[in-house]
């Protein structure tokens, strides 16, 4: 586990499966119908019930860059964060993912969490490129911690493999 | 018109391609010279003889096209002469699709006939590679990358599930070998082998995990099951993404790594065995430090070296093998599974042709998991149907997880009077238990008795119904039945069953939707549920639903031992959980 402090707050990369913690909130990188899906969206349905998606078809649908939250059943979680990022290498991949983060902070902020977990957003089935997105969370995660108002005291971001690790490690270092 | 504008998708699909390619590659996308000798190869075409896009040389038309356009000279000054064309819309992306995932199942056999050295399945595995990394697959294709890149295995397993049935299966071996100790070591550092399985052992078929387990334990081995990277199937060699065969395989070989395995065998799965041996150590750019075999060959070793003794007089019905494409075509895997049959069946009856000719099972590539070519995969069967049945055996043996549902289908779509089992099934049944493990402390006797249980049993077919019924009450059960999902409900809810079987295929209300409306009402949510289906690539219909999985499945036919055994051993789990279960549904 790598972790580093900012303005008093803690951000810390570890492997492991998202889904799994104990926050008050982990963010799920959703599709714009909201609809969980397969991959965490399994993890989801089958450990929280069937609550979650009935919650989130009265939020559905969203826009590539917004973020809505809704409970997290019988989850060890309190809430999740969805969070509709850029997909498949679609255009203005990085801006997209920058502004999906920023409305995610900003919504946990707003619902005063203070624990927040993340997997690495849009990586993997996805197809955002591991280097891209470990920039760009760990300096959305940064200039938010650093800049704007934020309820926040502990960021996780919670990596499924080995591959992600050592970019993320890099990203925090530099921050 | 002519069309100029490039859909960004196409676009992005023409810059990938040219980092895809590499010498294998534009050898065979180049050269090609139509000579026909594929042709007939394939067992689309063989069941489309009038339709030429089922040629070989035609698909990899489609392919091939892009690359005479973007990257050979000939197609960037002659284009008109070679045939070369590009994609210019999310349209014309589509239609590729169609071909590189719908009418190929990259069984390899056509670029076995190919004097050329064409490898067309490789040329159509990128292509797919391209279609995924813009998002354009079928939907099944999709669903099973997500789950395995999130969630580390091709069915969405989650590690309580895993762990718990692995404790099942020790229980159950426990039982038959009469030890009371673990039998099925989870993480055991420094042990020989890492067993590494396909997660349909655990979602449809774990009887094939305590059939190894009992192998290795009658073998003496020191040998464990790792709680993480025991998935050594591979959906990243079927959708073409080298980055997800990359991970996938790198978990496997970082946690034999950790537990320091001398090997790491590889339970009976064709692609999971060529991804995890053969081609994971190029996908993941990384040296192996351990070794890695197919359990076939780890058990016809336990034979010839004597650790285990096998009495082949216990499987005499008449089988036959088929060759997973994969296996046999792929990595040469085809004589030693012959060798360990002769070991442990009495009546092996050749298939025509086989070995490296062998044809397809039709579910190989991912087909199982892409139910819109379901008709095209039955209709292409047709041959892989007749050269089963010419070989007059009742019992097919096959080394692949893919091919034991394609196989499954087929036998069930032209009517054959055959099973479907694995090689590990026959072992296990034919080893012989040494005098120290009967000697050793026995537990209580099992008794596999349902008295005092009500069994609902809801199946459209009244021949099936009443063959379950009669087998449940031959064992003490009380039965009711529904002939469709409404009347199981109302039932349900009225009668308050402790348990449930459940066909998914019926008119009116399919068991999908069966399922869900009893997972979602309070009065219901908690009675065990098992499926009984003979459509396993129906099981989408409920385990994509989100509620609590069932608490069993199993495929018809299913034969009375093993209904009876997974009635009671689901029964025996519910009575602790099912307070739980209602609550949490």
């Amino acid at each position: 586990m790598t972790e580093k402090k900012i303005n008093g707050k803690t951000i810390r990369v570890m492997k492991g499966n998202v889904t799994d913690l104990e926050v008050d909130a982990f963010v799920y990188y959703a599709t714009e119908d909201l609809k969980l899906g397969s991959g965490y969206g399994t993890a989801i349905s089958v450990r929280g019930g069937p609550s979650i998606q009935e919650e989130l078809e009265k939020l559905a649908p969203l826009n590539v860059g917004e973020a809505v939250v809704s409970g997290a059943g019988e989850m060890k979680a309190g809430h999740i964060i969805h969070s509709v990022g850029p997909k498949f290498q679609e255009p203005d991949e990085e801006m997209k993912l920058r502004k999906t983060m920023i409305s995610t902070l900003n919504l946990a902020t707003e619902k005063d969490f203070k624990r927040l977990a993340f997997p690495p957003m849009g990586t993997g089935f996805y197809g955002v490129p591991v280097e891209v997105c470990a920039r760009v969370m760990i300096e959305t995660i940064r200039e938010q911690l650093t800049d704007g108002p934020s309820s926040v005291e502990e960021i996780i971001i919670c990596v499924p493999d080995n591959r992600e690790l050592a970019p993320f490690a890099k990203a925090l270092e530099a921050a | 018109m002519q069309v100029t504008e490039r859909s960004h998708k196409a676009q992005k699909v023409i810059d990938r391609l040219q980092k895809k390619l590499n010498r294998q590659m534009v050898l065979s996308l180049a050269g090609c010279v139509h000579c026909g000798m594929c042709t007939d190869s394939c067992h689309y075409v063989l069941a489309n003889p009038d339709d030429p896009t089922y040629a070989p040389a035609y698909k990899a038309d489609q392919i091939r096209k892009l690359f005479k356009r973007h990257v050979d000279w000939t197609g960037r000054v002659f284009p008109w002469w070679v045939k070369a064309k590009s994609v210019y819309s999310d349209e014309d992306l589509e239609e590729l699709k169609d071909i590189v995932f719908g009418k190929c199942t990259n069984c390899r056999r056509c670029t076995l006939n190919c004097p050329m050295g064409v490898d067309f399945a490789t040329a159509n595995r990128m292509a797919r590679g391209l279609l995924v990394s813009v998002g354009v697959m079928p939907e099944g294709v999709a669903v099973v990358s997500k789950d395995q890149w999130e969630i580390g295995n091709q069915m969405g397993v989650l590690k309580e599930e895993y762990l718990e049935t692995l404790e099942w299966m020790d229980d159950e071996l426990q039982d038959e070998l009469g030890v009371r100790h673990s039998l099925i070591p989870v993480d055991k550092k420094g042990a020989e082998i890492m067993y590494t399985i396909n997660p349909r052992e655990i979602k449809y078929d774990p009887r094939t995990i305590a059939d190894a387990a009992k192998v290795f334990t009658l073998a003496g081995v020191d040998w464990t099951m790792p709680s993480e990277g025991w998935d050594m199937t591979n959906f990243g060699l079927f959708s073409g993404d080298d980055d997800l065969g990359g991970t996938v395989a790198k978990r496997v070989y970082e946690k034999a790594a950790e537990l320091g395995v001398k090997r790491v065998v590889i339970s009976e799965c064709g692609h999971g065995y060529r991804s995890t041996r053969c081609e994971g150590p190029n996908w993941g750019g990384v040296n192996i430090g351990f070794e890695m075999e197919s359990a076939v060959i780890t058990m016809l070793r336990y034979i010839k070296e004597g650790k285990i003794k096998v009495d082949r007089d216990r499987n005499s019905v008449p089988v036959t093998f088929h060759d997973s494409c994969n296996n046999a075509r792929s990595c040469g895997l085809y004589e030693e599974p012959r060798e360990l049959i002769h070991l442990v069946c009495t009546d092996f009856r050749e298939m025509y042709p086989n070995r490296a000719e062998n044809y397809c099972c039709t579910g190989g590539g991912g087909a199982m998991s892409m139910s819109e070519y379901t008709p095209r995969r039955l209709k292409s069967a047709r041959i892989k149907a007749d050269q089963l049945r010419a070989t007059g055996a009742k019992i097919v043996i096959t080394s692949c997880h893919n091919c034991v549902d394609g196989l499954s289908d087929l036998i069930k779509h032209y009517n054959l009077d055959m099973e479907v089992t694995q090689l590990v099934n026959l072992v296990a049944n034919a080893v012989v238990i040494p005098e120290k493990i009967e000697v050793m402390e026995k537990p209580a006797a099992v008794v596999h008795t349902l008295k005092g249980f009500r069994i609902l049993v809801i199946d459209d077919e009244p021949e099936t119904r009443t063959y379950l019924s009669t087998v449940l009450e031959d064992n003490a059960a009380d039965t009711i039945q529904a002939t469709d999902g409404l009347e199981g409900i109302e039932i349900a809810r009225k009668e308050q069953p402790d348990l449930i079987t459940l066909d998914i295929s019926m008119p009116q209300m399919d068991g999908g939707e069966v399922f869900a409306r009893l997972r979602e009402d309070p009065a219901t949510r908690g009675i065990p549920v098992c499926i009984v289906t003979g459509k396993p690539e129906l099981r989408k219909l409920i385990y994509d639903k989100p509620y609590r999985p069932p608490e069993g499945y199993l495929d018809k036919p299913v034969e009375e031992e093993t209904l009876v055994r997974n009635m009671r051993k689901i029964l025996e789990l519910a009575s602790g959980a099912s307070k739980e279960a209602a609550e949490t549904l």
